[in-house]
């Protein structure tokens, strides 16, 4: 079943935290985390599935996929200092893959590929004692033509229904955004005003309306990464999200949000 | 912002021509061997994946601009620069 939703920035600098960033601002997220990890002791899920898009690591140009399910045995990653290992809910993610294709969506799985920092922030900060096996959930968001909104909406709302269909108690997590633009010459200027719109239309419990958002407004409001919200909020429905924080930073909108699912 | 950020995606499809120079940079990004190789001898590590001599260049003066024109994806860019100058001991994290 599905207990809890969530969505979590995977800002590098939370981590690294360089001499360049606004030192109250991130411990402020910092605290969001420190919320969401006290929520998942709460809910004591048994794996965490989590959505995340890989920033072309594990997958590059010898093949991309649109969407992706981590099924080995365990997937490991380094960031920075950090080499970090984590289980895989192995029956829960041969369920997905399965039933995902069963269900029309032409997945690729993988055990072996590796995990970034997409996947490693969130989890560095939320992942509760003792640690939970996890399911990571590629969904394709740099490498062009990714996924539409649509389709990974849609997406979302087989895995909440293929979850939801689980004896284990799963917990299903965005990783990502909001606006950011690494790499381009519009790094220093996010889009902070779309987002704040996007998070008043979740706050509302409306956030089907971004399953019709193009991918060319992503790009251009620098939420390339929101795929990964989109296809949570394929499995949470109508639930209202509540805003843990949303803190702009000179490069990037860090979000840490719950939908009320299940309460 | 430039006309061209104003006009086209952040994110463009990586045109083919352009494979060797993103397999040069995503090797930059993520082996460790390879960085290394490229740091003891840049032309000749560039020359493992048959960079041309203006994208060689290009990466040669971390020009960001003349590589995304070539179809480097700005991502790779980035990382490449970044895992690099790490390696040199002239970047942290916060070039993120």
């Amino acid at each position: 079943m599905l207990v809890g939703a969530f969505a979590c920035a995977h800002t590098p600098q939370l981590i690294a935290r360089p001499e360049t960033e606004d030192r109250e601002l991130v411990l402020r997220v910092h605290a969001a985390f420190a919320r969401v990890r006290r929520r998942l002791a709460m809910l004591q899920p048994d794996a965490i599935a989590i959505v995340a898009g890989d920033h072309v690591e594990a997958f590059f140009l010898d093949a991309v996929p649109a969407l992706a399910v981590y099924a080995g045995a365990e997937a490991a990653g380094t960031f920075g200092p950090y080499n970090y290992r984590f289980p895989i809910h192995e029956p829960l993610a041969r369920a997905v893959v399965e039933q995902g294709i069963e269900r029309g969506f032409d997945l690729l799985y993988t055990q072996h590929a590796r995990l970034d920092y997409a996947f490693f922030v969130p989890l560095h900060f939320t992942m509760p004692e003792p640690a939970v096996p996890i399911l990571p959930l590629h969904v394709n968001v740099y490498l062009p033509p990714q996924p539409t909104p649509r389709r990974c909406h849609a997406w979302g709302g087989a895995l909440g229904e293929i979850l939801a269909a689980r004896p284990e108690r799963v917990v299903l997590m965005a990783s990502g955004g909001m606006s950011h633009y690494p790499g381009t010459d519009r790094y220093g200027s996010p889009d902070y005003d779309w987002d704040r719109r996007v998070l008043d239309t979740l706050r509302d419990g409306r956030g089907e309306q971004l399953a019709a958002v193009t991918g060319e407004e992503l790009d251009k409001a620098g939420n390339v990464e929101l795929r990964t919200w989109i296809t949570v909020l394929g499995a949470v429905g109508s639930a209202k999200a509540e805003i843990y924080c949303y803190e702009p930073s000179w490069h990037h909108g860090n979000a840490v949000v719950e939908w009320a699912i299940g309460r | 912002m430039g006309d061209r950020a104003m006009s086209e995606a952040h994110y463009r499809f990586p045109p083919a021509a352009a494979f060797p120079l993103n397999r040069c940079l995503y090797a930059l990004k993520s082996d460790d061997a390879f960085r290394a190789r490229f740091l003891a001898d840049a032309k000749a590590a560039m020359a493992e994946y048959g960079l041309d001599p203006e994208a060689q260049a290009a990466l040669l003066a971390a020009d960001r601009d003349s590589l995304v024109a070539r179809g480097a994806h700005p991502y790779l860019v980035f990382m490449a620069d970044l895992r690099v100058r790490m390696a040199r001991g002239t970047g942290t994290f916060e070039y993120f």
